[in-house]
């Protein structure tokens, strides 16, 4: 079906020619350029605030420089993130950018040449005058394809991503055949990113084979795992390249409309690809004939309405129909019968958006990647108690112990690893015995945790792990679509045996019933969400079964996490006396003084929220937590202290 | 009072017939009609609900069905401010959950319920996605991050001074046309 | 036609018949609540028909499989009664149990189901829930969750018969239950003279008033 060689050629190089004069007149070299990341997170962190300082001291003190918004650069923990590149220094890279760095920024470093070397991380590029960050292990141990570009471009200014490269592998695949492309992806031995690892090029050949006249492709962006960051993310800091992907994937499964299917939670994400959408329409990438080639591709965007169980292909698919979004039985899968009855391919963001680069590239540079049965890089979404959070994209095959500690800067306050949640509410939780288990489809698998969409929580010591199986199934029994027996309701039965155990009501036997119930739900239930489920109670039985027993045998919480079975009292050895921080920190008012300006705390009115463990000057560390309740030392709450 | 909210139901119907006129009447615009309503209004009404049920040739029982099915759409007014927790694992893990009973202790309501004087309503959210600032709660559309009970009464400070503010500044105008002078506290 | 063997037995079918259907026709007995004969998109929600297949490693729902020459099918094996069972329980826990006063008890699917899988018509080991939803009026229906077995019948029914869905599954999770939208219109809706959703309700949880009202005189 591809037109004319030549032509495409042509076509995309008068388009590219475009871009980069559009390009070139919008930016003024001679000046700075302060890019700040703005996506979602940096905004929750303050981006905006710092925006508005530095716009504000520019014109101030009469400072001229371009201010332009960038997506994520994954390092969350830096948030808000500025980097600065002035004329005569390489870019240099702030973090906690807060609205008096943001002043300090034009004021010493536009102003009067002075880095800033207490506030910068790094340069962004190698130099002799301030170390790069590439020293610094979570940029020099990543490795980026997809992420390549997130943070570096402005994610709604299409002309510079097609000037960097954009786009180049459309026009590469246009002239080539559909068994061409498909082929390469084989090659590339690319797996779905979206949790499962289906062979990526199977579904496309599937389709493409396919008589129908009808085709279609869906980009799954319904990441509804909590804990998972990262297709947002790649959608805020780069939508051309999902668009790109997309495009390419749909030429050679012969699909001519697409759908993104985006998450309403996620409204600037959803402004981001909507804007991708409209200018890549005008400058004919999208559309009729593109570039001369004879294909012809239209997407649309569907908002998800906040239902996890769409993120299953069949569910989503219903969703979109206007139905219900319940998963339907499978086989006919969507290959064979998709959206309306249509062959489709149902691809996650991270799929489409490494496609580019395979093409660009090819199949073979791809699989020499990562590991042999998982070529590729991974994606995760790093949180919870480690030091560098954020997004990282590193090969296959890493270990989880290089990822959270020499990458991601282990666990902060000099506390003890405990627990690894990886995969979402369909993972697991992997302890310190795992730690060298390399991270790939397989191996998460035989874990007993799976890669899902990536979303890893990092738990120490303080984390209790019934309390974590406990909170991943309250979401899926509130996720559930209510479909099928096992998931409806042996959710349920889960969430409420888990609940008597956190509650110090646990019963003997109680952690063989849930074995034996998680069992029958994995096995008996209609969908990947119900299949799934019980892991998060499986992989905590398996390598934290004592904790279970504590909670039921000795009704005590070993990490002094679970509410009904912890207690604070004030030591009073320890106590100050003088100060009051505990008693003006108590959102309850529970915290007395009696005689002698002993400090008790009211055990009946406490709630245990722990403000005033943080209020305590660090000197005293007054405030004990203890697990049973009963260990508190009692203190008479006399008359004359009401 | 009451009349005055039928005038507004009625106003909202009005305009959200006009509205439901461009619209393809086939199913697979369901999603997106109810999305459009509740991000106007809020909330989707059983009125509305009968409307788009025509429109697109579905029965109310149809529409209420898949409306039900998503946590997107609510069926009675929210609150004039809307207090969003997030209930990642993040979220979760940094104590999340201890947020939330601030808040509800703080209005003295329960989550998915709306203060008797329709100023606020609680919501659980699932992941917003800002797991490194966690725990989360998006009060208006603006995310808080590293939120901590302290904060909670932060945030609702700002809202009490803001409504403070906003009746004094009532107040002075409605004085002031009265010609009298008004008195600095 | 095809020759298939159920637990050791012979039987003739035709390919591409639903294997359940075929079971339940040559009277062997395999649980199942949602299954609707010729309905080609089977719900397979109420998880009670699983048979073990040879060459499939775990247990398959018997509606969503089709009849294939030299299929070799148990269905009592162990790995199969203990997800009935469980199945069966998880049902039970959330139907509230009142024989004494219910119309459906001579055909109940439920006694009968207890009576394959021997076991005692209570979820045993499982604490009962309770599901806390608002009741909707209607004309002429009375809905009992605390009876619903969710199995869709009468949704299916209702759409084969009258083209649109008067009755409809609304919420989700364990909350799910059929709705009628609180339609106060009798005009707008065929009920008055369709009853086809409660007779098809093999529990009793849909009833017309009329069946009601008998039900109170009786008590």
């Amino acid at each position: 079906m591809s037109g004319n060689n030549e032509d495409i050629k042509n076509a995309f190089s008068e388009i590219k020619k475009n871009a980069e004069k559009n390009f070139n007149e919008s930016r003024n070299s001679d000046i700075p350029a302060i890019y700040i990341g703005m996506a979602t997170c940096g905004r929750a962190a303050g981006a905006e605030e710092a925006e508005r300082a530095i716009l504000e001291t520019l014109d101030e003190r009469n400072v001229k420089a371009d201010v332009i918004h960038v997506g994520c650069i994954g390092h969350c923990y830096a948030e808000p993130v500025v980097i600065v590149d002035n004329p005569g220094f390489p870019p240099i890279f702030y973090y906690n950018v807060t609205a008096g760095k943001s002043k300090l920024i034009v004021k010493a470093f536009l102003e009067r040449g002075d880095p800033l070397y207490e506030h910068l991380l790094g340069a962004m590029e190698e130099n002799e005058l301030i170390p790069s960050v590439m020293g610094f292990p979570r940029f020099g141990m990543e490795k980026r394809i997809v992420m390549e570009k997130c943070g570096h471009i402005d994610p709604e200014d299409i002309n510079e991503y097609i000037k960097k490269g954009g786009y180049a592998s459309l026009a590469f695949a246009l002239s080539k055949t559909q068994a061409d492309i498909i082929d390469e992806i084989r090659i590339s031995g690319l797996r779905g990113r979206g949790g499962a690892g289906f062979p990526a090029w199977k579904k496309m050949e599937a389709v493409y084979g396919s008589d129908s006249k009808e085709k279609y492709i869906i980009c799954n962006a319904d990441e509804g795992d909590p804990g998972a960051y990262m297709d947002r993310t790649i959608i805020e800091s780069n939508p051309h390249q999902l668009l790109e992907g997309m495009m390419v994937a749909a030429f050679a499964a012969g699909a001519s409309k697409g759908i993104i299917y985006v998450r309403h939670e996620y409204p600037l994400a959803v402004k981001i690809i909507k804007k991708a959408i409209d200018d890549s329409n005008r400058m004919k990438l999208l559309g009729e004939n593109i570039l001369n080639s004879g294909f012809s591709f239209h997407i649309d965007i569907f908002e998800g309405s906040g239902a996890f169980v769409c993120g299953e292909e069949t569910a989503l698919i219903e969703s979109v129909e206007g139905k219900r979004g319940m998963p339907r039985t499978r086989p006919p899968y969507p290959v064979e019968r998709g959206l309306k009855n249509k062959p489709t391919v149902i691809n996650n963001v991270k799929t489409l958006s490494t496609i580019p680069a395979i093409v660009n590239k090819g199949g073979k540079w791809f699989s020499g990647i990562g590991t042999k049965s998982s070529p590729g890089t991974a994606i995760f979404s790093i949180v919870g108690n480690v030091v560098h959070a954020g997004l990282v994209e590193i090969p296959m095959g890493v270990t989880i112990r290089t990822l959270i500690y020499d990458i991601c800067g282990g666990i902060p306050g000099g506390k003890a690893f405990k627990a690894l949640q990886i995969g979402g509410p369909s993972g697991g939780c992997l302890p310190e015995s795992a730690l060298d288990t390399p991270i790939d489809f397989d191996s998460l698998t035989e874990a007993g945790a799976m890669m899902g969409s990536g979303g890893m929580v990092v738990m120490d010591e303080d984390s209790c792990m019934v309390d974590v199986a406990k909170y991943f199934l309250e979401f899926t029994k509130n996720e559930s679509c209510g479909k099928c027996t096992f998931c409806r309701i042996g959710t349920g039965h889960l969430l409420t045996i888990l609940e008597r155990i956190t509650n110090g009501e646990g019963r003997e036997g109680d952690v063989e019933l849930l074995e034996r119930l998680a069992g029958d739900i994995k096995r008996g239930s209609l969908c990947g969400l119900g299949k799934t489920a019980p892991n998060p109670v499986l992989t905590t039985i398996r390598y934290f079964r004592h904790e279970y027993e504590a909670h039921i045998h000795s009704k005590r919480c070993p990490s002094l996490k679970c509410r009904p079975l912890t207690a604070f009292y004030i030591d009073l050895g320890k106590c100050a006396r003088g100060c009051d921080a505990c008693v003006g920190s108590c959102p309850v008012d529970c915290i007395f003084t009696t005689k002698g300006r002993k400090k008790g705390i009211d055990q009946e009115v406490c709630v245990k929220c722990g403000e005033c463990v943080t209020a305590c000057p660090e000197e005293y560390n007054a405030v004990i937590k203890v697990s049973p309740p009963h260990l508190v030392p009692h203190i008479e709450k006399l008359e004359e202290s009401k | 009072m009451d009349d005055n909210l039928e005038l507004i139901e009625k106003e909202m119907l009005d305009d959200i017939s006009s509205f439901l006129e461009h619209v393809e009447p086939e199913r697979s615009s369901l999603i997106p009609v109810l999305q459009k309503i509740q991000a106007k209004y809020s909330y989707l009404s059983s009125d509305a609900i009968k409307l788009i049920g025509k429109r697109l040739d579905l029965t109310s029982s149809e529409v209420y069905g898949v409306a039900t099915f998503y946590n997107q759409f609510r069926f009675n007014p929210p609150g004039k401010h809307r207090i969003k927790v997030c209930m990642g694992t993040a979220c979760h893990v940094k104590g999340g959950d201890i947020i939330l009973e601030n808040f509800e202790r703080k209005l003295n309501i329960k989550t998915g319920e709306t203060t008797r004087d329709r100023e606020f309503s609680i919501d659980k959210v699932a992941c917003i996605g800002c797991c490194a600032l966690a725990p989360a709660v998006v009060v208006d559309e603006k995310i808080h991050g590293y939120v901590a009970p302290s904060k909670v009464e932060g945030i609702m400070l700002g809202f009490e001074i803001e409504k403070e503010m906003n009746e004094r500044k009532e107040r002075s105008s409605t004085e002031n046309s009265d010609g009298e002078i008004i008195e600095r506290q | 036609m095809a020759v298939i063997f159920v637990d050791n037995v012979e039987i003739d079918a035709e390919e591409g018949r639903t294997l359940l259907e075929v079971c339940l026709e040559k009277g062997i007995a395999i649980p199942n609540l949602c299954f609707i004969k010729h309905n080609d998109s089977p719900s397979a929600s109420c998880r009670l028909c699983f048979v073990e297949i040879e060459g499939i490693e775990e247990p398959v729902t018997s509606c969503t499989v089709k009849v294939k020459d030299g299929m070799v099918v148990t269905t009592d094996s162990a790995e199969v009664r203990e997800l009935q069972k469980t199945a069966f329980r998880l049902i039970l826990s959330t139907h509230r149990i009142d024989c004494g006063n219910c119309p459906s008890r001579k055909r109940c699917e439920l006694i009968k189901i207890s009576r394959i899988l021997k076991v005692k018509l209570s979820p045993e080991i499982y604490d009962p829930i309770e599901r806390k939803v608002k009741a909707e009026e209607h004309p002429h229906l009375i809905y009992d969750i605390s009876k619903c077995i969710n199995c869709g019948k009468c949704v299916y029914i209702c759409k084969k018969l009258h083209g649109r869905s008067y009755i409809t599954f609304a919420r989700r999770g364990i909350e799910t239950g059929i709705s009628f939208f609180g339609e106060k219109d009798a005009e707008s809706i065929p009920c008055g003279k369709c009853r086809a959703c409660a007779d098809i309700c093999p529990v009793s949880a849909l009833l017309f008033y009329e069946h009601y009202s008998d039900l109170l005189k009786k008590q």
